[in-house]
């Protein structure tokens, strides 16, 4: 064992104070990695990447590089996409069990699907640097929860680490548990449904009074719920159990509305129906224990099981802030349960971009689309691998963040006489 | 979804007081006859094993591994190896080995052989799944000192949960109260077989631990209860029931003195709460303490020596790396998570480099789960601390870093004279992995518990089944 850690220490030092300094989209080339576009293109070995303004302005191997580009050398190295958790709670909660650093959740307050987590999200959170250096560059982030049903709306943001983090409005996000018995939650969902049609006829009567007023939800929430009614706003329901699932199909189909399912830990058990009623999911890879009586059947294979049968998901980490970045490691533990590394590494870029509908920016390495890159020193689903530069919107990232300097404080420990001992 | 955050929520809130126990246990009074006064009462002594183990190995043939890639976690790396286990001990390790006659051969070409993985902080039994309130059996959060419990009397064996470790390579675990409690109570050692008592599951002969806790949980947990509801409540709190099981000592030890001086004394009454902690100061149980912030591990050391008890290891520790060098010097462990960080505020400071540089300033450093997931993959949690490690320089081999999820975690546990290596002599606690461990990608494929293949991944008749879980799942759905 050697040590020979402390430039790294003064270089993460300088680096900071460059990105506290302002972040500037430069025009950046990446070249001689082999690069994964998860697009048309497939693999590129030894290809360039041209980014220009935040955008990809071109992929391949034969593309010329402007004078005055910043030249990224990633011979040798993996480039992909920047890597999303399709439900986190980034910028939402710098330290779970503080009151005041945690803006998630509509308990106790008057809103259920009015609530819209895109009023108190942080910008400059340790929690989103620390992410980025690790390879997330965006994320869906979600309310964690109300008094009923309905959670209210997330937001795609990306870890940009300034105040342009809110890219655009999210899901409505709904969890059957919190609606009661089984039977209470799908009737009252059901009739929430039913009632904010009714409300969206008739809202200007309601409102002065001169409909019936005995509605689950209040106006404001039904408000907030006209676009998922309407199939223009998705909606992310929480189960878990086959018949769940097999219930939420149903409910899909008779109301039409855009939905994405999560959890969905017994999804294998229905995937057919899943891939016929064309319903995505989102599944975190490592639940294979039986937490509850919804859950019995809780297995590894399920995201092997859910791709043989054609439904179309993505992977989410259980960690859903501090280190979302785990996406990673929970697809290559999909695939060391059966998954196709390719739809391994699909299921934590292009898989959620597409699901969540943000397709034509975001999830691939192709002309046009935004600059969300990672270079990794190896396979980016191995857990022995890191991420050697991040670029989110096209801006360079130094891989710094508090604990990265707190680590460079301490290594550097013996050579600072007396400080920190 | 959450389910990192749901046990750290439930170790924590949901609070069952565990508590201390004390030195093994009571019950039975030993007679001894004393010459000198016939009329004088029997000397007491009680058992200090009053439930003890009846683990027996399950049955197993002379094996040979061959051919493969062998972590001794001694430190040594041999490739092109075989690993020989008879009557349930390794018998030998090398590159050159004669096949005893009968001896059942496995290929290890392009594989990988390790110890079996232990965990030193599980709840598995004491939170078991399914995850609802009638089984949380972990935190006696009723007062903040309950050294009188003991988490083996918590411990469900049919928690599916342990099916699932063995097939991750878990061999030894240590189930520990929740931290809810200055002094939660006795922690127990087991082996990782399927068992209808708990009793068939203790790992023979293995100390037992005394789970304390630092910070944020007892303040939390008591601060509107009576208290303590600060640190330095805890710290009092702490002290005093040292102070008393001092006493309590002595007071036996007087009465031995008294007894066998020919004197007609009585004995003291028994105090499970106290034996457990005078069991700590008589050295023959461990310490383990949940306490993450570097300021308060050494408060805990000082306060060890005040009393005279040794620590064995600190448990999250998240800031041991602030402190390594003292922790070096006192030959405490680190039992930590590659990762995890800023769940609460007194784990804010976590970092990724954490166990390489706990082990670079050479102290004990070991990879610990606290998570019915996280236990079933520490192999994974170990490669991306060194990864993170190599990425400062901080460059181990694999050889010596599969040590902080096998032999420094028997040492850990007062086990590593058992198991925790491949050495010849000790338990064959053994894992072939389909790959180097160091992979996302490798699984535990055969797993070795004294020599007897406990689980075999492409056997689906060596697949345990909770009994919870029959008629649900086929055996092994969960694969």
């Amino acid at each position: 064992m050697r040590k020979s850690a402390l430039k790294i220490a003064l270089f993460a030092s300088a680096a900071l104070s460059f990105s506290l300094g302002g972040a500037v989209a430069e025009t950046i080339a990446i070249k001689g990695g082999t690069v994964h576009t998860m697009g048309q293109k497939g693999v590129i070995e030894k290809g360039i990447i041209l980014i220009e303004d935040g955008k990809i302005r071109d992929v391949g191997q034969d593309i010329s590089i402007p004078s005055g580009a910043q030249v990224i050398d990633a011979t040798g190295k993996v480039v992909t996409p920047g890597l999303m958790h399709g439900g986190s709670r980034l910028g939402l909660s710098e330290i779970s069990m503080t009151k005041d650093s945690n803006e998630h959740s509509a308990q106790g307050s008057p809103f259920s699907a009015a609530f819209d987590v895109r009023y108190g999200l942080k910008s400059n959170s340790s929690v989103m640097a620390d992410n980025r250096r690790h390879g997330l560059t965006h994320a869906i982030t979600q309310p964690s929860g109300s008094d009923g049903i309905f959670a209210g709306s997330g937001a795609l943001i990306a870890l940009t680490g300034d105040a342009e983090l809110y890219v655009a409005k999210g899901p409505m996000v709904a969890k059957l548990a919190k609606g009661g018995n089984r039977n209470v939650a799908w009737t009252k969902l059901r009739l929430i449904f039913d009632q904010v049609k009714f409300y969206t006829k008739n809202r200007s009567k309601i409102q002065r009074g001169e409909g019936p007023g005995d509605f689950l939800l209040s106006s404001f929430n039904m408000d907030a719920l006209i676009p998922v009614v309407e199939g223009k706003q998705k909606m992310v329901l929480s189960v878990y159990s086959e018949d769940d699932l097999r219930q939420a199909i149903s409910f899909q189909k008779e109301t039409g509305v855009d939905l994405i399912l999560s959890g969905a830990t017994e999804a294998w058990k229905v995937a057919d129906q899943l891939a016929a009623a064309k319903i995505p999911v989102l599944i975190n890879p490592q639940s294979n224990l039986p937490e509850n009586f919804g859950e019995i059947a809780a297995s590894f294979s399920n995201a092997a099981l859910l791709h043989k049968a054609g439904v179309d998901f993505a992977i989410i980490a259980g960690d859903v802030n501090h280190n979302a970045h785990t996406v990673n490691q929970m697809a290559g533990i999909a695939a060391a349960h059966g998954l196709d590394r390719d739809v391994a590494l699909a299921a934590i870029t292009s898989a959620p971009a597409r699901i969540f509908g943000f397709e034509e920016s975001l999830g691939s390495l192709e002309k046009g689309k935004t600059a969300n890159v990672v270079i990794w020193d190896g396979d980016p689903l191995e857990v022995t691998t890191n991420s050697t530069h991040v670029l989110v919107d096209g801006v360079n990232h130094p891989l710094v963040s508090r604990r990265t300097l707190l680590r460079d404080r301490y290594l550097g420990l013996n050579k600072k006489p007396f400080a920190y001992h | 979804m959450s389910k990192i955050r749901k046990m750290i929520m439930g170790a924590t809130l949901s609070g069952v007081a565990v508590a201390l126990a004390f030195s093994p246990a009571v019950s039975q009074e030993t007679q001894k006859k004393d010459e000198a006064n016939k009329d004088r009462l029997p000397m007491v002594v009680y058992d200090k094993n009053p439930y003890p183990s009846t683990y027996k190995p399950f049955p197993s043939v002379t094996t040979v591994i061959q051919n493969a890639t062998v972590f001794t976690g001694t430190g040594e790396k041999l490739t092109g190896a075989s690993v020989l286990m008879e009557n349930g001990k390794i018998v030998a390790v090398g590159t050159e080995m004669d096949v005893p006659y009968g001896a059942k051969v496995i290929d290890g070409t392009g594989k990988w052989v390790t110890p079996g993985i232990i965990d030193v902080h599980s709840h598995l039994g004491v939170y078991a799944s399914p995850g609802h309130r009638s089984l949380s059996d972990g935190n006696e959060a009723t007062q903040p000192v309950t050294a009188d419990v003991w988490a083996e009397h918590s411990v469900w064996p049919q928690d599916p949960g342990f099916a699932r470790a063995i097939a991750g390579g878990v061999t030894s675990l240590q189930i520990l109260p929740g931290s809810a409690n200055l002094i939660g109570g006795r922690g127990v050692t087991l082996k990782n077989v399927p068992s209808r008592t708990r009793e068939g599951m203790k790992f023979p002969d293995a100390p037992y631990g005394m789970k304390m806790a630092c910070g944020e949980n007892p303040k939390r947990v008591y601060g509107k209860k009576g208290g303590p509801s600060t640190r330095m409540a805890n710290m009092a709190g702490y002290r005093k029931a040292w102070i008393k099981a001092r006493d309590y000592k002595q007071k036996w030890e007087a009465y031995y003195r008294d007894y066998k001086a020919g004197k007609d004394v009585k004995a003291p009454t028994q105090d499970l709460e106290l034996e457990t902690l005078m069991g700590v100061l008589d050295g023959e149980i461990l310490i383990h303490n949940h306490c993450y912030r570097a300021d308060e591990m050494v408060s805990m050391v000082n306060m060890a020596k005040e009393f005279d008890y040794k620590i064995s290891t600190f448990h999250h520790a998240v800031e041991s790396y602030k402190i390594a060098d003292i922790l070096a010097k006192e030959g405490i462990c680190s039992a930590m998570w590659s990762d995890w960080w800023g769940f609460k505020l007194e784990a804010f400071d976590g970092v990724d480099e954490n166990i390489p540089m706990v082990a670079a300033a050479k102290a004990c450093a070991v990879v610990h789960s606290d998570d019915a997931n996280g236990i079933q993959r520490l192999n994974q949690e170990m490669a991306k601390a060194w990864a993170d490690g190599k990425n400062v320089g901080l460059d181990f081999s694999k050889a010596e870093a599969i040590q902080w999820i096998t032999l420094n975690a028997a040492r850990s546990l007062g086990v590593d004279d058992k198991t925790g290596s491949l050495e010849k002599g000790k338990m064959a606690d053994v894992v072939l992995w389909s790959g180097d461990p160091f992979s996302v990608y490798s699984l535990a494929e055969k797993v070795f518990i004294d020599g007897a293949l406990m689980y075999d991944r492409s056997n689906p008749d060596t697949f345990w089944q909770s009994d919870f879980e029959v008629g649900y799942t086929k055996k092994g759905a969960h694969q």
